[in-house]
């Protein structure tokens, strides 16, 4: 028997940080959006106030979220060290004054946007070269580092070809692959970033939130195999204009996530833990929403109507997919860190509380699905291009955005 | 009772948060070894590589048995093999878990 200290937990301040900012975030843009509703179903969504919104919403809350997720998550499913801790508080404060100060630019005067960016882009750098010398540390490598590594580099495409619409916008530079580079930036910030980044990490918190044990993972290669060939199969359409390649690109993505899925179901069915939580029920029904929601994607790209169903899809892949699950994985990560925060010194000295008892479980249920109720009503919105049902949908969908915020934070009152 | 059943009834009080499960239930402590002196010294697992709680309950193993009046100094030594498996859980456990 080897007997071993890793010594790998991370500082839990720096995740909390960041997981904080966020929430606050979260809250103000859902604030600005309801104030601002009205505009968006007008059309005239691309006005400042939106701006502000969609970028608190975007950088604020979901890579703020993604970053402090990170800082949690890679010790555990890497059994490394975060490379600098300190590091990653000044990244922090970078990344937290860079996207505020954007984003209120944004809002009073978005022509002086240009300097905050450059801050916000800089800690997002910073983040990145964090990963990198972590990751570089891990003994030995497994399909989690490819996922998670391939998410980042992903998150450094995006981030660049941002920045290279900027430019051409700006000089006319690459003018003619605008679209190509607009539509490039989306598949990687989604797709790339974010579903790679779930994958990886739902490989690593499935099996330990609902105790399986003795599953097979020879399935994760294909779904990285399969998933990743579509993702470049489909940006090489976008630049070669290619219905061909578009839809092998497309199938292949719907593939990948539907083995997947698939490959979860036999994990799951190989629990111990008979009773899931209601938060992790959540996240894995985010799952099955997310293969629908590329089925669908996929089936429209064959018919006619792609060009108008698309956004309201990939609204759907936003919402339901994405932000279900780190909704539902936030449920279990906020009481963790709060509880190791307060607790981990009493424990085996007084009765202390189980993680569950850090949350109200009761209002997962209603909340949750009140949230996906509301996203497929704006959903039906976009599609019947009703502006009604689309403000109710957004007003019902705001407010359960707020109560999941201040549910969370509740538990810091644990 | 002796001084080692006196522990694992000790060890009863700490449980995996997550799980709601005591540590004895869960299979986690693979043996527990006295000295004439009275220092105690615990091998324990954890149900995955890297648990996020990892600190916590080794922590909280090491101030429950500290708190045995009889117990000098207490080793707390946490393994990853033999990994832990499901078969190393006691009845209650599993019972816990709704199996």
């Amino acid at each position: 028997m080897l007997p071993q200290n890793l010594g790998t937990e991370t500082n839990i301040k720096l995740p909390f940080s960041f997981i904080l900012f966020s929430l606050i975030a979260l809250v103000a843009s859902q604030i600005l959006l309801l104030a601002n509703g009205h505009m968006m179903t007008d059309g005239t969504f691309r006005i400042p106030e939106i701006w502000s919104a969609a970028h608190l919403l975007i950088l604020g809350w979901a890579l703020m979220v993604a970053m402090g997720a990170m800082y949690q998550l890679v010790p555990v499913a890497f059994l490394t060290k975060i490379w600098n801790e300190k590091f990653g508080f000044v990244q922090f404060f970078i990344t937290a004054a860079g996207i505020t100060s954007f984003s209120a630019m944004l809002y009073f005067a978005p022509q002086n946007a240009v300097i905050p960016g450059v801050i916000t882009l800089i800690g997002i750098f910073m983040f990145l070269f964090q990963m990198l010398m972590t990751l570089r540390t891990q003994a030995n490598p497994n399909i989690l580092t490819a996922f998670v590594g391939t998410a980042l580099v992903c998150l450094f495409l995006t981030i660049f070809l941002g920045i290279t619409m900027i430019y051409s916008m700006k000089t006319g530079f690459l003018g003619e692959h605008y679209q190509a580079i607009f539509k490039s930036h989306l598949l990687l910030g989604l797709t790339g970033w974010f579903t790679l980044l779930i994958f990886g990490f739902s490989y690593k918190m499935v099996p330990m939130f609902s105790l399986a044990h003795g599953f097979p993972m020879v399935q994760s290669r294909y779904v990285y195999g399969i998933y990743v060939s579509g993702l470049v199969l489909t940006i090489i359409s976008f630049y070669s204009d290619s219905s061909i390649l578009l839809k092998n690109g497309f199938f292949l993505l719907f593939a990948g996530f539907s083995i997947f899925s698939w490959h979860i179901r036999i994990i799951v069915k190989k629990r111990l833990k008979k009773k899931l939580d209601k938060p992790f029920s959540f996240a894995l029904s985010a799952i099955g929403l997310g293969n629908v929601i590329h089925a669908a994607a996929f089936m429209v790209l064959l018919s006619s109507k792609f060009a108008s169903l698309i956004g309201p899809l990939l609204y759907c892949y936003i919402l339901l997919w994405i932000v279900l699950s780190i909704v539902g994985y936030l449920y279990k990560i906020v009481p963790f860190l709060w509880w190791t925060y307060k607790y981990s010194k009493e424990i085996g000295k007084a009765k202390v509380p189980s993680l569950k008892e850090m949350m109200n479980e009761k209002l997962i249920v209603p909340v949750l699905s009140v949230f996906i109720g509301s996203v497929l009503v704006v959903f039906l919105a976009l599609v019947l291009k009703t502006t009604i049902l689309f403000n109710l949908g957004q007003f019902v969908l705001s407010v359960a955005m707020l109560i999941i915020a201040s549910s969370i934070f509740s538990v810091l009152k644990k | 009772m002796n001084l080692e059943e006196k522990i694992f009834e000790e060890l009863k009080s700490v449980y995996d948060p997550e799980l709601g499960i005591n540590v004895v239930d869960l299979g986690l402590i693979y043996s527990v070894g006295i000295t004439e002196e009275n220092d105690v010294s615990i091998t324990m697992t954890l149900t995955t590589p890297g648990c996020p709680l990892h600190n916590s309950i080794t922590s909280g193993v090491r101030y429950c048995v500290e708190g045995i009046e009889e117990v000098n100094k207490v080793d707390v030594n946490l393994v990853w093999q033999p990994a832990w498996s499901p078969d190393k859980m006691t009845e209650d456990g599993r019972r816990a878990l709704g199996r």
